[in-house]
């Protein structure tokens, strides 16, 4: 009878997460932080890929990489907004119009064959400096928070996930590696959490964050209206007007307006509009953008 | 900082067609990526029906466009006649010669129709003055690469003014559109032997 | 500016050039640039920094002289095209001027105000309103969004308001405060502006 109690009284869920041997083993087979990657068979290999690179000090440089972005993400009462152009320059030429700049982190609550409008689990990224440097290492950081969150049974913190991304930028310091990214997201340990993470090592915690090369338009806006206690509607209108006068004045960025709600059930996409339309619009409903001439 | 062509921005476009021409060009002026006016038009009038576009560095767009409305001026005084498109071509010419150790930023495009022959004409400098004579378009600015592939795709001979505008203005827009300099809006010219239409495209404002 | 010394933290960097006209400038690196804009009759007008007073006093002694000679105000719009000629000209020179100017007046006789942007270029652009510096690109998309063409002068100085806000948020470098000059169909005036308030950030 004591050996049935005993047998039932256990609490339900023990023997669902992992012992300790277990989750040392598992530590253990993590990959390592630094991958093995191919340099340049000299001895100064991060001022060689900077020579060759490096668009704005030498616009005829043999390797153009594609730059100029506008980012923005910034926390208020009822979450985060995030939002970004769509632009891909590479030198005067602009590469792409429909680039996306917001990446969705960890596999598991991507939500890509949900079909949905639900809310989706999960972190987003932003992508601002090299492209190939963000989306590869979003995708590295994604492929980590999913290990996460399979040892440990829940998700992985905005704090955490950051941390994982700044110690790697930290590693390749100086490689020449070009990237300014944000981590949205809200978990139930830290509430709404916003980090900003670049190719220097630096992270940080904050309200507000706009990176690229239209950052100062977008700051511009956003600073004189933002306040933490607005409305979702109001926070979502801010975050595209901010966007839309970085695209007008910043000619590195452009395209369309990718505009994201993170929230406490997840993120919530709110559209990925041509900019024109809304330009007019802005324009012509409420008399602002009056150094444009619409008639001659 | 890069070249002086590439500074402020710009895009100009001429072309031809039957017994008519058009010149375009975007209403950009920048300082390197950012836009400072939407409304800096690169086109100037010189007779009724002679027009000159002006690429390149904005203070040689400046300078060169008051330069050649005295030297015009000058002209139309002393021989009591407007000047003809082929006229300014060579005065442009030389002009831009003179500089020849120190030359203007710039890349001038020239459309009129000569009025005693009635014939439409068109053509393009370098910053140094040699003369690009051209049956079908010329191109300049920061969006010539972009406007030599649109052109060679929409041009084709004997266009009706009608749709020589339309012409013009999608090969304009889609090339600028792929430019980060230039856009913000676009000015056409259509001209015909005893009529002028402006207008105005409202393009992308990014 | 003389290496990290600050040397006078008022001086105006504005030139009156005739009754209706009046001239910002700022110079070489270590300004931050001055910022102004435009409204219905009036313009209000805001520097900062430090001089490049040579420049400008030829152009104002000029202006003086042709009024002098000729009995008539130059118009802005005239002012602003002989400024930008002797600009273009001192850059094609052994040694060039290198001033950004801001142009703003209001015509004597239309009573139409208008303001223009030169750089050190000498690239000139009619502009509703303008900045140059890293003012540019921190009030720009301020200015882009809160102004119009009818704005009023409580309206404007509140605007001028919101963008030394924000030039106090984000700029690396205290600026020293501004002054604010407007021009009006009377003449120019300065206004009182409170440069000790503090900024939060968000």
């Amino acid at each position: 009878m004591d050996k049935l109690v005993a047998q039932y009284s256990r609490p339900a869920h023990q023997n669902e997460f992992y012992s300790e041997q277990e989750q040392q083993d598992l530590n253990e087979s993590l990959p390592p932080l630094s991958l093995k990657f191919s340099m340049p068979p000299i001895d100064n290999s991060a001022s060689f890929l900077r020579a060759m690179t490096d668009d704005h000090s030498n616009p005829s440089c043999p390797i153009k990489i594609a730059h100029g972005t506008t980012t923005l993400a910034f926390r208020f009462q009822g979450g985060i907004i995030v939002c970004t152009d769509s632009r891909a320059t590479a030198g005067n030429w602009i590469a792409s119009q429909t680039v996306k700049k917001v990446i969705p982190v960890s596999r598991l609550s991507r939500g890509e064959d949900k079909p949905s409008n639900d809310p989706t689990p999960g972190l987003l990224g932003t992508m601002a400096g090299g492209a190939a440097d963000c989306q590869y290492w979003l995708r590295y950081l994604s492929q980590q928070c999913t290990l996460h969150e399979i040892r440990h049974k829940r998700r992985i913190t905005v704090a955490a996930a950051s941390k994982i991304l700044a110690n790697l930028t930290y590693a390749y310091k100086g490689y020449g590696l070009s990237m300014g990214t944000m981590l949205a997201g809200v978990t139930p340990q830290e509430g709404p959490a916003l980090y900003y993470i670049d190719s220097d090592g630096t992270r940080l915690p904050g309200n507000l964050f706009c990176v690229g090369s239209g950052q100062t338009f977008a700051y511009g806006v956003l600073d004189a209206n933002y306040k933490y206690e607005m409305s979702e509607q109001d926070a979502l209108a801010l975050g595209r007007r901010a966007i839309l006068a970085a695209m007008h004045r910043d000619a590195y960025s452009g395209g369309f307006i990718n505009l994201y709600h993170v929230k406490e059930e997840g993120w919530v996409h709110h559209g990925f509009d041509d900019m024109n339309p809304i330009f007019w619009k802005t324009k012509l409903d409420n008399g602002e953008f009056s150094n444009v001439t619409s008639e001659l | 900082m890069g070249s002086p062509f590439d500074i402020n921005g710009g895009a100009c476009v001429a072309m031809v067609g039957k017994d008519c021409v058009a010149i375009a060009c975007d209403l950009r002026l920048g300082m390197q990526a950012l836009t400072v006016s939407n409304n800096f038009p690169k086109i100037f009038n010189y007779a009724p029906s002679t027009y000159l576009g002006l690429t390149g560095l904005a203070t040689d767009v400046n300078t060169v466009s008051d330069l050649f409305r005295y030297k015009v001026n000058m002209y139309r005084l002393r021989e009591e006649r407007n000047i003809a498109p082929q006229t300014l071509a060579n005065l442009v010419s030389s002009s831009l010669y003179e500089k020849r150790f120190g030359p203007f930023f710039i890349s001038p495009v020239i459309a009129g129709i000569n009025q005693t022959t009635g014939k439409p004409f068109i053509c393009g400098f370098d910053s140094i003055g040699c003369i690009d004579l051209a049956k079908d378009f010329i191109v300049s600015g920061t969006a010539s690469e972009q406007l030599f592939g649109t052109c060679e795709g929409l041009w084709e001979p004997d266009l009706s003014p009608e749709d020589l505008f339309e012409t013009i203005s999608q090969a304009l827009l889609a090339a600028v559109d792929r430019d980060a300099l230039s856009g913000w809006g676009a000015q056409v010219y259509i001209i015909e032997k005893d009529k002028v239409t402006q207008r105005l495209l409202k393009g992308r404002q990014d | 500016m003389r290496g990290p010394t600050i040397i006078k933290a008022e001086d105006d960097k504005t030139r009156q050039l005739n009754k209706h006209t009046l001239m910002a400038f700022s110079g070489e690196a270590g300004d931050t640039g001055e910022l102004l804009m435009i409204r219905n009759s009036t313009l209000p007008m805001l520097t900062n920094g430090f001089p490049l007073v040579q420049f400008a006093e030829y152009v104002q002694a000029n202006v003086s002289l042709y009024t002098m000679r000729n009995d008539t105000e130059l118009s802005p719009a005239a002012v602003s095209s002989f400024v930008r000629g002797e600009l273009a000209r001192s850059l094609r020179s052994r040694s060039p001027y290198t001033v950004n100017l801001l142009l703003g007046g209001v015509d004597p006789v239309t009573q139409e105000p208008s303001l223009y942007w030169i750089d050190y270029l000498a690239s000139l652009a009619p502009v509703p309103y303008a900045a140059h510096g890293y003012a540019q690109y921190y009030c720009l998309s301020l200015l882009d969004k809160h102004h119009n063409p009818n704005i009023s002068l409580e309206e404007g100085m509140k605007l001028l308001e919101r963008c030394t806000d924000e030039l106090k948020r984000r700029l690396p470098i205290d600026y020293k405060g501004v002054l604010v000059k407007v021009i009006t169909k009377d003449g120019v005036k300065v206004m009182d502006f409170d440069n000790d308030r503090v900024v939060r950030s968000a």
